[in-house]
């Protein structure tokens, strides 16, 4: 083909003419010049100025008493009605609370202020069973004891209207409440919803031992909230959006801080409309103070409780399969206790 | 000068670039929109409190923030809060989906002093009586005292649940005691009378047969009903009657087409789960003209339906008590000359 003759895009008598082309190359080279310019203008050869380098956590810690004798009983059940004398004697039975709390330790307790609620209602931690463990702490020679959560509600109103604040004062426990330079990104090795997410982890800071207090309750999403749905109250951010996975965000939750101690309340069990309750009529007696070092072998159990099944909450077999414990409290030998109060 | 026209070629090229530009833009929006949550999460605690309220009449209130905002004769011993469906598992977590599920709108609460008592009102603004329902049977306490307040109402110890219109109410208080049933039904009745009045709106909840029917056992699921995924709205009512326990279930559905194919639909369901077609016989006499019934072992299941409505009978103790209760059903159907229609 031809690559002379007349320009098709300028039909004879209208082909460019050397000023119109010159002036097209003027401006073009122009426009480039101009562009090249502003580029340069706006390049910035050190980047961004750096931020305060934020590296990840990969986990709050593992709080888990490693140098139990062997033998040592790592499973407490005991019947009751007084929350505080339930403790003592199931405590007792796992040797003591200077088993798990050493002199200096600064002990963390995790409670359940979820809701702004009275502790009548069953919603949250009971603050009789906060107050005693706190105590108990405190005689051990804990340095310090520190409350903590992130409750769903107001925190101050939560830890109020609940009686946890109170139960912290009357125990010489200090309240941590959530504020957001507590919070710190979390990305938990091999996760897949725990990644750059924000957890409390200041609340950790300096903290040697980590002991969960949970009640027993219905869950509309999970099935129940016990000690391992209780860790929820460790996340930040817009949390539920984990609801669409509960049970794959509550398997994370159980490797994100491994307690020392969990000790969950079925003293009195929420057995319907959870986890906010309402009526008095949702609770039940149920009479049963769990204490262990296995916070899974602690919600198998607290399922029975429940009247549920392990298949009726999967969290629980998916927990003891990323190695948080086992659901089979048995193994444990748990030692059944009757406090007669 | 003369403008120069512009070839064929240039203005392909020219489209090309434009439309390079759109798809780069396309890009970037998509990008945006899927921007990495955890990195504003991280920057953003929530306050956890969802939205406090002021308590000036002419501020923006929400609707039902608006009837807490001055509840006359009780004193308020918190703030008002108000909950859209984008804050409101601030408030109830685990629960919000049960709200949401049945085309929640908006929420407001509040403490007031009752008798000797607090007492939390929540007043749930849903889209219709229907949704107002449905959260309300969906968290009814069984054999909780029924009471004459509204439609929808039961007591127990410390606390009131209702319905009027779109709106469902709770009044909790944090223990029960002997003066506080009158002093919640105070706040109700104060509540209630400021509350729109519920436009008369006939529920399908209705149409269930009255012989046996235990009151307090209607129920709406809004989702999921019966088992099966994608079975939704779905009324469900239990019944004592001389042959036994039975649960029966109805739902109204666009046309009758759609009625039967969500029974064939479900027929496959049981079927699916291990359930046998039984072959007529002297028993099943007197069922409505096309009802099927399925057997799994000693549990029976009844599916009919009469122009736009699915019906049925699920959870009988026995075979005579779920034949009962289909003919029952069957025949109030029939008695409804609406759902008689094609």
């Amino acid at each position: 083909m031809s690559t002379t003759g007349p320009d098709p895009a300028f039909p004879p008598g209208e082909a460019m003419k050397r000023r119109e082309f010159l002036k097209r190359v003027a401006g073009a080279s122009a426009v480039a010049v101009g562009a090249c310019g502003l580029g340069l203008a706006l390049r910035d050869p050190t980047g961004p100025s750096a931020l305060p380098e934020v590296k990840a956590l990969p986990g709050l810690g593992d709080y888990s008493v490693k140098d139990r004798p062997a033998g040592s009983p790592r499973m407490a059940v005991v019947r009751g009605a007084d929350r505080a004398a339930m403790f003592e004697q199931g405590m007792n039975a796992l040797g003591g609370m200077e088993q798990f709390v050493k002199k200096g330790d600064r002990v963390l307790i995790k409670v359940n202020a979820a809701f702004a609620s009275p502790a009548s209602l069953g919603a949250t931690t009971h603050p009789e069973l906060l107050a005693a463990v706190a105590a108990a702490c405190a005689k051990a020679g804990a340095a310090s004891v520190g409350v903590t959560d992130n409750p769903i509600n107001n925190p101050e109103s939560c830890f109020e209207i609940a009686g946890l604040a109170g139960a912290a004062r009357q125990s010489g426990a200090k309240i941590i409440v959530p504020r957001a330079g507590l919070f710190a990104p979390a990305t938990l090795p091999g996760a897949r919803l725990i990644k750059d997410w924000p957890v409390l982890a200041g609340a950790f800071a300096g903290v040697t031992k980590l002991i969960t207090l949970s009640p027993v309750k219905d869950h509309a999403r999970a099935g129940a909230s016990m000690s391992l749905k209780n860790m929820y109250g460790l996340l930040g951010g817009r949390r539920n959006v984990f609801h669409q996975d509960i049970n794959a965000i509550i398997t994370e939750l159980s490797l994100l801080a491994r307690p020392t101690l969990s000790v969950l309340d079925g003293t009195v069990s929420m057995m319907t409309n959870g986890p906010t309750g309402g009526s008095l009529s949702d609770l039940k007696a149920t009479n049963m103070l769990v204490l262990t070092t296995d916070p899974v072998a602690g919600d198998a159990f607290g399922a029975g409780l429940l009247g549920r099944t392990l298949e009726d909450i999967p969290y629980i077999r998916m927990a003891q399969a990323a190695g948080a414990g086992t659901a089979d409290f048995a193994t444990l030998n748990p030692i059944y206790l009757d406090s007669g109060a | 000068m003369a403008r120069q026209r512009t070839s064929g070629a240039e203005r392909m090229t020219g489209l090309a670039i434009l439309a390079l530009l759109a798809c780069v833009a396309a890009w970037l929006a998509a990008r945006q929109a899927d921007f990495n949550p955890a990195v504003i999460v991280a920057m953003n605690h929530p306050k956890g409190a969802g939205r406090i309220v002021g308590g000036q009449q002419g501020e923006a209130l929400s609707q039902s923030a608006g009837y807490l905002a001055g509840v006359q004769g009780f004193t308020a011993l918190s703030e008002l809060e108000s909950y859209n469906p984008e804050t409101l598992s601030d408030k109830i977590d685990g629960k919000a989906e049960l709200y949401l599920a049945s085309n929640f709108q908006e929420m407001a609460c509040r403490a007031f002093s009752v008798a000797d008592a607090r007492a939390e009102v929540f007043v749930y603004a849903m889209e219709s009586p229907k949704d107002a329902f449905a959260v309300f049977s969906g968290q009814r306490r069984p054999g909780a005292e029924q009471l004459a307040l509204a439609q929808n109402a039961y007591a127990t110890e410390n606390a009131l649940f209702l319905t009027k219109g779109r709106f469902y109410l709770e009044f909790v208080a944090d223990h029960a005691s002997p003066e506080l049933r009158p002093a919640l039904e105070n706040l109700a009745q104060t509540l209630l009378a400021a509350l729109p009045e519920d436009a008369s709106q006939k529920s399908e909840a209705d149409l269930f047969p009255t012989g046996g029917l235990r009151a307090d056992s209607v129920r709406l699921a809004v989702s999921d009903a019966l088992g099966m995924e994608g079975l939704e709205n779905v009324y469900t009512a239990e019944y004592a009657l001389p042959a036994g326990e039975a649960a029966a279930f109805l739902a109204r559905r666009g046309s009758a087409a759609q009625a039967q194919a969500q029974a064939e639909a479900y027929a496959a369901f049981l079927t699916g789960n291990g359930f046998k077609p039984v072959p007529p016989g002297p028993d099943t006499a007197g069922l409505p003209e096309g009802a099927r019934v399925l057997a799994l072992e000693d549990m029976i299941q009844v599916v009919m339906t009469r122009g736009p409505v699915l019906a049925g009978v699920h959870d009988a103790t026995s075979r005579a008590a779920a034949l009962e209760l289909a003919r029952a059903l069957g025949a109030a159907l029939a008695k409804s000359p609406e759902e008689g229609k094609p």
